[in-house]
């Protein structure tokens, strides 16, 4: 009876777990080469069987990403695995990389599911000395770590008992390693958590520039009633660079008011049914070209990663449509700012709205200050009161009672491919 | 909307009207207008449906020559200059063959007379051609207030690199005041956002089975106020008549949220000015942004021009480069071939309620 709950799907990946000792084959994180994903931790191989936990709704055991338009309503979950003493596979002990007054992490002491339990919180290994080499499976890791980069694969070498790495924000541009891609992890982060913020910013933005606000606001200082036309953003066609959670929740709003949307993405099969995109990219250097001259606003709402550093650079700017605007929210290294600079300056550019820089804090020295038609914030589009509390409640919440009930995790990463 | 009784150019169908119906009366046509407006070029130049055909062009009433009009059956107004109320009213009472009113825009008001309201004529205009501009303008001066726009560009021009936390649209709720197509218009990005939308409207039956707001209130005293103290965005997106005159008076804005932002894109003359410059001097409301004022131009001494929490715009947010000619062929595509085959036309106006 217990054999005959066990899925073929997980038949199968106890039949290859005997075929080859190897963690990282049989985790089968997406990747470029094989469009096929699976998500399964690791204690497959060492632990008991995988059973679906029967309280969880089946309709959403296929989503492989949490994201919040879908499945919250505002600060409560709406998929939550029921932890009963039947569908407890193993308990969580974590440590929680992360500075100890970070206030944001609060769900993680007050409302932690049964069956997990914070072992210590500490920002360099030194500070978990005391906790035995066998104990923890589960690291939590935040922003607010000061060097998380280098201590993170120092904390997995000591204590390879440890499965799966929590990063509480979207990007792991600040963890990720030569020395993390070495080592055998699963990987989550907060993709998705953050996407309706930004695409909030991404319209307003383009408004912004279509109905020439810096115009209207120059008018009212000097009280002067001009009447000048605004153009719309309905009939207009978005690019949007870097096609994930971001991505698609802009698409989403601009689908609304009547905007043309193109994507580009890694893997652009992987949008091939998406109800938003008249056309989807590949991101070779022809196919980028191609979006920036279809599009009058173009959002790069890429991830920072080894082949997209630079990515949009004077070629791409080039290539641009006339008055086109063009709006940075992903991660700053993916645009050459120079020559972002000089196609502002040059006119290539109407306009342009950055949210993240090369830098941050973006120095004084850097020009785009003293540029007129650059709108510039401080990386904080996405900084709502509650994100950061939010992020930690969707570890504390969704992924950890996953962990605890042996489901498949939710936002799954590829430190190597750095997303 | 099978009955089509309006044209709502995200949602209308083109030429949905019988096409192989016979032309069974003329269209000929007095246009009230200013004759070197380029947005009627169509009209004045371009070729007009089969039985139609312009009359005079003029926009005093001294201009037109009655006689020849009588003659000539003049049958239709089209009107589109701002100081026609006194040339329309007496070519209503000097030419009783008129029978259809057009008017340009959205707005009614500037036309509206006792002679209009009480004559037989029909009146049709042009809602539904100007929302999606003013929904987008909506949203922006929405978003304006929740990521503190403000700040921003005073931080900017400071090179001070300083992060601050936004506010969420999603989660909000937006009351629109005056729920036609522009504020459906809205009320569908807004919803888009994850808004929580709270309608007004005189007849809230209309939006019984509205997929887009939450809520609707039937019109009055003390509905309006239950919607401001519900609202963080309260657009006001009603036409100017007797009834919503004055509408948001002080005890209106002292039911507001003080986090609350207000937004007018129906007509200044409904928004108590006084009152909503004491609201943004005394931190009733948060912010405002008006698209329309009382007077315009806004006079140089209104202390709107100083506040620091109000966005003005000079009543262009509807404006594109191409929106009084595409709703010039509105006139020309889809109500003149009603017309001419006597079909119901699009947009009729309640001549009594005035919009």
């Amino acid at each position: 009876m217990f054999m005959s709950r066990v899925s073929a799907f997980s038949r199968q990946i106890l039949h290859e777990s005997k075929k080859s000792s190897r963690i990282q084959k049989i985790l089968d994180i997406p990747s470029a080469a094989s469009g096929k994903r699976s998500y399964c931790t690791s204690s497959i191989l060492s632990g008991p069987v995988v059973i679906p936990s029967e309280n969880a709704d089946p309709s959403m055991k296929k989503y492989k990403f949490w994201n919040r338009e879908e499945y919250a309503t505002k600060g409560k979950y709406d998929y939550i695995i029921n932890i009963s003493p039947d569908s407890i596979q193993r308990e969580a002990k974590i440590l929680n990389l992360s500075d100890p007054d970070d206030e944001a992490n609060s769900a993680l002491f007050e409302s932690l599911p049964y069956g997990a339990q914070i072992l210590k919180t500490g920002t360099k290994l030194v500070d978990f000395e005391d906790v035995g080499v066998n104990e923890p499976n589960v690291v939590f890791v935040s922003p607010s770590c000061p060097k998380a980069r280098k201590q993170l694969p120092l904390l997995l070498a000591r204590y390879p008992s440890i499965e799966w790495v929590h990063v509480r924000s979207a990007g792991i541009d600040f963890v990720v390693s030569d020395a993390l891609s070495e080592l055998p992890v699963f990987m989550t982060n907060a993709k998705g958590q953050f996407s309706s913020s930004l695409a909030e910013y991404t319209m307003m933005a383009c408004s912004y520039f279509a109905k020439d606000l810096p115009r209207l606001m120059k008018q009212q200082k000097s009280k002067n009633w001009e009447k000048y036309d605004v153009e719309e953003l309905r009939g207009k066609t978005l690019g949007i660079v870097g096609y994930g959670d971001i991505g698609r929740a802009c698409a989403k709003l601009a689908h609304v008011y009547g905007m043309k949307i193109v994507a580009l993405r890694r893997n652009p099969k992987l949008s091939a049914n998406d109800p938003y995109c008249s056309a989807v990219y590949g991101t070779d250097k022809k196919s980028l070209n191609k979006l920036m001259s279809e599009s009058d606003y173009i959002v790069s709402s890429a991830p920072s990663t080894v082949e997209t550093r630079g990515m949009i650079n004077a070629d791409a700017f080039d290539a641009v449509k006339e008055n086109a605007v063009f709006i940075s929210l992903g991660r700053g290294p993916v645009i050459d700012e120079d020559a972002l600079i000089a196609a502002l300056k040059n006119g290539k550019l109407k306009g342009a709205a950055m949210d993240v820089f090369c830098e941050e804090p973006l120095p004084e020295s850097n020009e785009l200050w003293d540029l007129e038609n650059v709108l510039i914030s401080p990386h904080n589009m996405d900084q709502t009161s509650t994100f950061m509390h939010e992020a930690t409640e969707f570890f504390v919440y969704e992924n950890l009672p996953r962990f605890i009930c042996g489901q498949n995790l939710l936002n799954p990463v590829n430190p190597k491919l750095g997303y | 909307m099978s009955s089509n009784q309006y044209w709502n150019r995200e949602t209308s169908e083109r030429a949905q009207y019988s096409q192989d119906k016979q032309v069974t009366q003329p269209a000929n046509i007095i246009c009230l207008t200013d004759k070197n407006d380029d947005a009627n070029r169509k009209l004045y130049d371009g070729e007009l449906p089969e039985g139609a055909k312009i009359l005079t062009v003029a926009s005093k009433f001294d201009d037109f020559e009655i006689k020849e009009l009588k003659e000539a059956n003049a049958n239709v107004v089209f009107v589109s200059h701002p100081k026609a109320r006194e040339p329309l009213a007496k070519l209503l009472e000097e030419i009783p063959s008129i029978k259809w009113v057009h008017s340009r825009s959205a707005g009614v008001d500037f036309i509206s007379s006792e002679t209009l309201a009480n004559s037989n004529v029909y009146l049709t205009n042009a809602k539904g051609c100007f929302s999606s501009t003013l929904a987008e303008y909506t949203m922006m001066a929405i978003s304006y207030f929740a990521k503190d726009l403000p700040r921003l560009l005073k931080q900017k021009q400071d090179k001070n690199w300083e992060k601050y936390p936004v506010e969420e649209i999603r989660g909000a709720t937006l009351g629109v005041v005056g729920y036609g197509d522009i504020g459906r218009a809205a009320a569908k990005l807004s919803k888009a956002y994850g808004m929580k939308v709270i309608a007004l409207r005189r007849n809230p039956d209309n939006s019984k089975d509205d997929p887009i707001c939450d809520v609707v209130y039937k019109n009055s005293k003390e509905s309006l106020h239950q919607l401001m103290s519900e609202s963080d965005y309260i657009l006001c997106a009603a036409p100017l008549t007797p009834e919503t005159k004055n509408m948001f008076d002080a005890a209106a804005f002292s039911k507001a949220k003080p986090n609350s932002v207000f937004i007018n894109v129906g007509r200044g003359p409904i928004v108590d000015e006084m009152a909503l410059i004491g609201a943004l001097k005394n931190g009733l409301i948060k912010g405002a942004a008006l698209d329309v004022f009382a007077v315009e131009p806004l006079p140089i001494e209104s202390e709107l021009w100083d506040m620091p929490n109000l966005l003005a715009s000079p009543h262009n947010m509807d404006m594109t480069k191409t929106f009084m000619h595409e709703a010039t062929q509105f006139f020309i595509d889809e109500n003149l071939p009603r017309f001419l085959r006597e079909e119901p036309l699009l947009n009729q106006c309640d001549k009594a309620a005035g919009y």
